[in-house]
């Protein structure tokens, strides 16, 4: 029987691979597919603590859906900022980004 | 009218006339500015010596106080914008503003040719106003205010200049090593605020009454707020600021680095008597920083090439007197001898300025001498201020000087030994400034004419020269059979104080200081006068080979046996201690802060990889405090 | 439902979406007025802010609370969004077209801001962030032309979405244990009950998430190279308004559902402050660029404010809030000068800063006002408002901190001291173009000066004021 408990490991390593794919990954796209890992392994908790503990409200799964739309905004900006880069720099490397520092 | 608005109008004024000069400065234009700035203090000292006639005992019984408004509700301490006047106060704004008065009247010649006029006296007002408001207000939270003030007008006026870097870099060490200092200051008061809820006078007076004599709270109370008084008024170690601020204007050396800001360290010392009687540790303290510094700034002033270094170092010098009398518990004697020096070295300064407008901005003493028939008001108001700076009979320097060896020898004759010789080297480098100056053979530059200053810059010092000489008649020893008013006056503020002393020993000792001081001076008058040494020659003093070439007949046995040593010594704590060792430290420190914060800086690499690692770590590291904290 | 609660609320939303409309109407090349139209209606709602607060009360099911915390944060949102818009309406030229946008932005993020300070529920906080951060990305980002601009967006993007993926992480464990997103449930949910490692996880990954926001170490690293980045207006809007609303954000969400987690929680944010007052001072000292200085800086006075929100007392957010106020009013003054320094100049590094008094005694004077405040010198307004801070962090028995905040602001004036003394030495060469500064930039001057000053000398009234907001309006 799969419990709250897998769901949550699950979670975890989800968490974790999209925190390490972030760290690691030198493209600004990458990066941002590392974020949204992240917070897919958010959702996956909302839902799965509103179905196995709390499930006398929809809150939780509420709340995931408003995570979604919410990275959709962030990430559209994101892609813009990423293209404008793009038009100078052709690449979209972010490790070359060092004019401000220090 | 009401006394309490008089009360209010004495800081009031000065402060007007900060605003009509400050904002409308360049409509008003130089010569109607420079009057409203001079007659707003003197309108100020007016109304103080009227208070002052009204109630000759200096509010003694109550004192006259006034609580404006809540200034500063903070929840569970209101702390009220309030003024206080009791003798003690009282008698700081009759110096504060009368000697103000006067330097600010002199100022009126000395800037005369200068654009800048109108700003320098708006400053020179808002000084007047926060050292007015320092020693008028009825709690600490606003004698901080009004300590920080005069530190900051101290910063504008010194880089009045500020064009000129030199005195940019000094305005900024005043600025930052008194704030060094108020990190003392202020965290007094938080420890003040933790332990007694309050920062109002009467409340922590009261409250520390009842408690033990020597409690840890009242012992680190008083050394953190004798921490910033060590700032305030240049102390070892935080001494250096106040000789690079001679780069500043002659009449801001004789009103603020003179006169009245740096004594605001043995104010506010005398205004907290009350915790410092229950903290001898912080007594001690205050008493051993005091004569270390009264004699190694006297050691340093001997070889001193500018005249008004030579004052400045002897200022920290005198203030290291008073500092040494508090120490001892006598503070009615320390504030005599502030309220003495205020006018001779005021005198000394104005004097200085005197000469130094005299030879068009000449500074450097070997390139003056013979201006005694020059400059005649002005030398004998020196020679007037040197002779009562170095304690010569009948001069003030003479009284205050007395009642502090007096209080010294009643505590310990060892002490009372040392500071008879920090007096010793006053006489002899006072004698020294004023031959060098004024005698000695005529060594101006070429093409300068010396000339005497217009009247508004003599009145003062003849004011100033009879204010010196007149001025320790307040405060004769017992002996003389005369009342001490000073003493008696101050006694509701300062606490009781009597030497206690058998009526010979105190004759003795004022036989022996006068003929110690006495003695002083002759070695000076001796060594520098008419005929002997070039004083060019001071620079040999490093040498002692090449002194030692040099013919004396006389002279060479105390040369060598007293005059050599001292200045081979005044030499190494003005170069290696004082350049290496005080100030390196203070610029170590900042150095280090400075480099520390060059090295952090670089984990801002700009790569945004590191910047999520960077906080993942942070994540981590929180979580690990979390879980062992 | 009374939806007169969200009347300032209200007011902002529909200000951003009229600011649309009629930067669609305006023609080209008028674009610029948007900007008067923008800095009208934000005067109207601050206006409107002492006026109709809005009703007290919790909204929309305890998701939403309008008290005197809120009322008195939005304050200051409003006031930071009207002088950073008067700030930049000569600075926007340079966006042509673009102009009205900009505007249209701030008032976005301004909404978002005041959903910060009036969240009392998971969803609302969430939403509210990420309502503020998203135009302040754009914004950041905003001059296309400039390489530096865009890096600082890029910057401002990647990691602000990993902080939020951080704080939704935390708030997914937090929701686990109480179940429900509202604060005073997840409070009432965790007092009585055990807290297992997964809730304090959660609360620290909160913590770590809100951290962010205020630019709070070891979290700060985004703000420097942003605010360097940045237009000088949106420097302003970030390190003004932006971290006040992570404050009120903190505010909330520390006494109620963190501090219940445990002692460690107190322990943490003191760490953090103290790392915040320590690294902030030390790198501000040897930066050549002021705004990069002033990034530098902000994350020291974070660290003071962290203080407040430490104390955890009505009395702690009273201070708090006087102490934004000041800060507000530093910042935009020293800002503004940076503002109409650089339109003279070209240049914000601190070394072209020499000549200053001689040229513009108005913006040397203004200059040197908000540094000294920001240094905390009386009778600048600074010095009250750590007093005010410090005091009650010594009433809580933490003399070490107060210590050690003293002694940082002494390090502090280091570098602040060494901004006045280039701008009041001698210009290198005498170039004399006469200082040309737009009405409303002078008018922003002046305004934060005088009130910089008016603040430090008689805080009795605005203190008052807040204490009576705070009171009247909490429930």
């Amino acid at each position: 029987m799969i419990g709250l408990t897998h769901y949550l490991i699950l979670a975890a390593l989800l968490f974790s691979i999209g925190l390490l794919g972030a760290i690691a990954k030198r493209n600004a796209i990458s990066v941002f597919m590392g974020i949204e890992l992240m917070l897919n392994s958010v959702n996956i908790n909302f839902v799965a603590f509103n179905h196995f503990l709390h499930p006398q409200f929809l809150a939780g799964q509420a709340f995931a859906i408003f995570v979604i739309v919410v990275a959709a905004a962030e990430v559209s900006v994101g892609l813009a900022i990423i293209l404008a880069l793009y038009r100078r720099r052709a690449n979209t490397g972010v490790d070359e980004l060092d004019l401000l520092k220090w | 009218m009401n006394e309490a608005v008089l009360l209010c109008l004495i800081p009031a004024l000065p402060l007007v006339g900060f605003l009509l000069t400050g904002l409308l400065g360049k409509k008003l234009g130089r010569g109607l500015s420079s009057w409203i700035g001079t007659l707003t203090v003197a309108a100020s000292f007016g109304l103080a010596l009227t208070l002052f006639i009204a109630h000759p005992d200096g509010f003694a019984a109550s004192g006259l106080g006034i609580q404006l408004f809540d200034w500063i509700p903070a929840a569970g301490l209101t702390i009220a914008f309030g003024l206080m006047l009791d003798p003690l106060s009282l008698i700081m704004t009759l110096v504060i503003t009368g000697i103000g008065f006067l330097i600010h009247l002199y100022s009126i010649g000395y800037m005369k040719h200068d654009e800048g006029a109108p700003r320098f006296f708006s400053f020179l007002n808002l000084f007047v106003f926060s050292m007015l408001l320092l020693v008028l207000a009825d709690n600490y939270a606003l004698m901080f205010v009004g300590w920080e003030g005069v530190g900051l007008c101290s910063y504008l006026l010194i880089g009045f200049w500020f064009t000129k870097d030199e005195y940019n870099a000094a305005a900024v060490k005043a600025f930052v090593m008194n704030r060094i200092g108020d990190l003392g200051f202020l965290l007094g008061l938080f420890v003040m605020v933790a332990t007694f809820g309050s920062l109002s006078f009467g409340e922590v007076f009261a409250k520390a009454g009842a408690m033990e004599a020597g409690a840890p709270a009242l012992t680190l109370i008083t050394l953190m707020l004798f921490v910033g008084a060590v700032g305030k008024s240049a102390q070892i170690p935080l001494y250096t600021w106040l000789p690079d601020a001679m780069a500043g204007p002659t009449p801001v050396s004789a009103l603020i680095h003179a006169a009245t800001m740096v004594t605001a360290g043995i104010y506010m010392v005398i205004r907290s008597h009350v915790l410092y009687d229950l903290a001898p540790i912080a007594l001690t303290v205050i008493s051993v920083v005091g004569l270390a510094t009264a004699i190694w700034a006297g050691l340093i002033a001997l070889s001193q090439r500018d005249i008004k270094k030579v004052l400045a170092y002897s200022t920290v010098s005198q203030l290291g007197f008073m500092f040494l009398t508090l120490g001892v518990g006598a503070y009615s004697t320390g504030y005599f001898h502030v309220f003495t020096h205020a006018f001779f070295k005021a005198l000394l300064f104005l004097a200085a300025g005197s000469v130094i407008h005299a030879l068009s901005g000449e500074q450097d003493i070997r390139k003056m001498g013979g201006l005694a028939k020059k400059l005649p008001i002005t030398y004998i108001t020196f020679l007037v201020g040197t002779l009562a700076i170095s304690g010569i009979p009948p001069f003030a320097g003479f009284f205050s000087k007395d009642a502090i060896l007096a209080a010294v020898y009643a505590r310990s004759p060892l002490l009372w030994g040392l500071s008879i010789f920090a007096a010793f080297l006053t006489a002899f480098y006072m004698g020294r400034l004023f031959i060098l100056v004024f005698h000695s053979k005529d060594r101006t530059t070429k093409g300068v004419h010396p000339h005497e200053s217009p009247w508004t810059m003599t009145v003062p010092l003849i004011v100033l020269a009879l204010g010196s000489t007149a001025a320790g008649f307040l405060g004769m020893p017992a002996v003389f059979g005369v009342p001490d008013w000073m003493a008696g006056f101050l006694a509701p503020s300062a606490g009781e104080y009597a030497v206690g002393l058998e009526e010979g020993t105190e004759w003795l000792l004022m036989g022996i200081s006068t003929v110690v001081v006495l003695c002083g001076f002759i070695f000076a008058v001796l060594k520098y006068g008419p005929g002997k040494v070039v004083p060019t020659e001071d620079k040999k003093t490093r040498g002692p080979v090449r002194w030692s070439l040099r013919k004396f007949r006389v002279d060479e046995f105390y040369d060598a046996l007293i005059v050599k040593p001292l200045f081979a010594l005044s030499s190494w704590l003005f170069g290696t201690a004082n350049d290496r060792g005080i100030d390196g430290v203070v610029r170590g420190t900042a150095g280090l802060v400075a480099w520390v914060g060059g090295r952090v800086r670089l984990l801002q690499t700009g790569n945004i990889v590191f910047y999520l690692f960077a906080m993942t770590l942070g994540v981590i590291v929180i979580a690990a405090v979390a879980a062992l904290g | 439902m009374d939806f007169s609660t969200l009347t300032l609320e209200i007011g902002a939303a529909a200000l951003a979406l009229i600011l649309l409309v009629v930067g669609l109407f305006l023609p080209d090349g008028k674009k610029g007025q948007v900007g008067i139209v923008a800095a009208l209606g934000f005067a109207f709602l601050l206006v409107l802010s002492f006026l109709a607060p809005g009703s007290k009360g919790p909204f929309f099911m305890g998701q939403y609370m309008n008290d005197g915390i809120s009322v008195l944060f939005k304050q200051i949102f409003i006031l930071g969004s009207l002088l950073v818009t008067l700030m930049s309406l000569r600075f926007t030229r340079r966006f042509e077209d673009a102009r009205g946008e900009f505007y249209v932005l701030l008032a976005f993020s301004l909404v978002g801001m005041m959903g910060m300070a009036g969240a009392t529920d998971f969803l609302t906080l969430y939403i509210a962030l990420e309502l503020m951060s998203i135009p302040l990305v754009v914004l950041t980002a905003f001059e296309k032309g400039s390489m530096r601009s865009t890096e600082a967006g890029m910057k401002y993007v990647l990691l602000g979405a990993m902080s939020s993926a951080i704080l939704l992480f935390g708030l997914s464990f937090l929701y686990g244990a109480a179940g429900s997103f509202g604060y005073g449930a997840v409070m009432a949910a965790l007092t009585g009950g055990q807290t297992g490692p997964l809730v304090v996880i959660g609360g620290i990954f909160a913590l770590a998430g809100l951290a962010f926001k205020v630019a709070a170490v070891p979290f700060h690293m985004w703000s420097p190279d942003i605010y360097e980045g940045a237009p000088v207006p949106v420097t302003a809007f970030l390190a003004v308004a932006s971290k006040a609303a992570g404050f009120a954000a903190l505010l909330r969400f520390f006494p109620v559902v963190l501090v219940p987690l445990g002692l460690g929680m107190t322990t943490l944010i003191v760490l953090i402050a103290a790392l915040s007052m320590v690294l902030g001072n030390l790198t501000a000292i040897p930066q050549t660029n002021i705004k990069r200085m002033l990034a530098w800086s902000s994350i020291a006075h974070a660290g003071y404010m962290l203080l407040g929100v430490m104390v955890a007392s009505f009395a702690g957010a009273a201070a708090l809030v006087y102490y934004l106020l000041v800060y507000l009013f530093a910042n935009v003054g020293a800002f503004a000068a940076v503002t109409a320094w650089s339109e003279l100049s070209g240049s914000d590094e601190i070394s072209s800063f020499k000549g200053m008094w001689k040229k513009s005694p108005l913006i040397s004077t203004v200059f040197i006002v908000s540094l000294l405040s920001l240094a905390g010198i009386p009778p600048a307004a600074g010095f009250i408002g750590k007093f005010f801070l410090f005091v009650e962090v010594a009433h809580k028995g933490y003399l070490w901190l107060v210590a050690l905040a003293l002694v940082m602001s002494v390090v502090s004036l280091y570098y602040y001291v060494s901004v006045i003394k280039t701008l009041v030495s001698e210009a290198p060469e005498g170039e004399t173009s006469k200082a040309d500064i737009p009405l409303a930039l002078r008018a922003v001057m002046l305004v934060s000066a005088v009130s910089t000053v008016v603040l430090g000398v008689l805080p009795g009234p605005v203190m008052g004021y807040i204490r009576n907001i705070l009171s009247t309006l909490s429930s």
